[in-house]
């Protein structure tokens, strides 16, 4: 924010590649973990870190995050939190109820 | 750009100070729509750890019916045209226009294929009988494979958020090719590409959300 006119930040065309090339192993990485039949819940937790991972990846340097004004990550952290959010509130019924709804 | 001093551009809308204000009240705003799709999404996602908390069993046996392969492919294409939009907006920002045109021709293509794989996809399905709630039809084969009284639930599941993506997959379609024809019309410029990078943002967030349901549904073991 110093001056007016700064530049924007442009990736290098290298930097984009390696960034997919990553992504690319990951997903054959995540495949290869799911055929390995880990007992769950490994299998689960293991599927989100790379989702996450990937994920990292797409947000940070494909959608410039890591070079972007800090606000931007923070709504997008904070749509994370109120899913998370979200889910626990919506967890807390449905995993104590006496009986599952019957057409559920 | 005769007609406009330096420290005003045309594409500059008299109610922002400077484009780099401008260029950046619009991205943040993308963001903030961003946060209500993953809200949007969200509750999608909730409705599968809910029927995954209380039918473990169930999401083993259904996702059997998924095919990892093509599954796997789609995570591939759309990848690549995550990468094809970061180079389409290094492009705009390097004004290079052609390559702007060429990056979004590219990812229109690739999109195009995660569609048909897609049609694919459901066509094969739907012509066995499995389709989500009360369509549940499924052929004897299937039955015996698949014997879980929910087993239509994980469908409903399925084809629900894989079709709210495929639409938004559509929508991104619909958005390049708009870009496309203005590119062309040499609307767009090192100093000015807001909506190539906007829709950039958006594209890349249908790329996530994918990220997550490739593993959640078709890598179950």
């Amino acid at each position: 924010m110093s001056e007016h006119n700064h530049e924007h930040h442009v990736a290098t065309a290298k930097q984009l590649w390696l960034i997919g090339g990553g992504l690319f192993v990951l997903t054959i990485l995540t495949v290869v973990v799911s055929n390995l039949g880990l007992p769950s819940p490994f299998d689960i937790i293991s599927a989100l870190v790379i989702a996450f991972g990937k994920a990292y990846l797409v947000a940070a340097f494909f959608m410039g995050l890591y070079w972007d004004t800090k606000f931007n990550s923070l709504l997008l952290i904070g749509a994370l939190v109120f899913f998370i959010l979200m889910v626990t509130v919506t967890l807390l019924d449905t995993m104590y109820r006496q009986d599952v709804v019957p057409s559920f | 750009m005769a007609n406009h001093s330096a420290s005003h551009p045309a594409h500059v809308q008299h109610h922002f100070v400077d484009s780099d204000q401008q260029f950046e009240s619009a991205k943040m705003g993308m963001w903030v729509f961003l946060v209500n799709e993953i809200l949007f999404f969200g509750g999608l996602f909730c409705a599968y750890i809910v029927f995954r908390a209380w039918y473990p069993e169930l999401f083993t046996q259904a996702a059997l019916e998924l095919n990892k392969l093509w599954g796997g492919v789609n995570t591939i294409v759309l990848i690549g045209s995550s990468l094809t939009v970061a180079m389409a907006i290094r492009s705009a920002q390097k004004n290079q226009i052609k390559g702007l045109r060429i990056n979004l021709l590219i990812t229109i293509a690739l999109a195009c294929v995660f569609m048909v794989i897609k049609y694919f996809e459901y066509e094969h399905k739907l012509h066995l009988g499995i389709a989500p709630g009360s369509f549940w039809n499924p052929t004897p084969e299937i039955l015996e494979e698949l014997s879980h009284p929910k087993a239509n639930i994980f469908f409903g599941i399925y084809y629900m958020m894989t079709g709210v993506h495929g639409l938004h997959v559509l929508v991104g379609i619909g958005l390049m090719i708009w870009l496309y024809i203005r590119a062309g019309k040499g609307h767009f410029s090192s100093e000015y590409y807001t909506p190539v990078e906007i829709t950039g943002l958006y594209w890349h967030l249908v790329d996530l959300i994918w990220i997550f349901l490739f593993p959640l549904l078709y890598l179950i073991e």
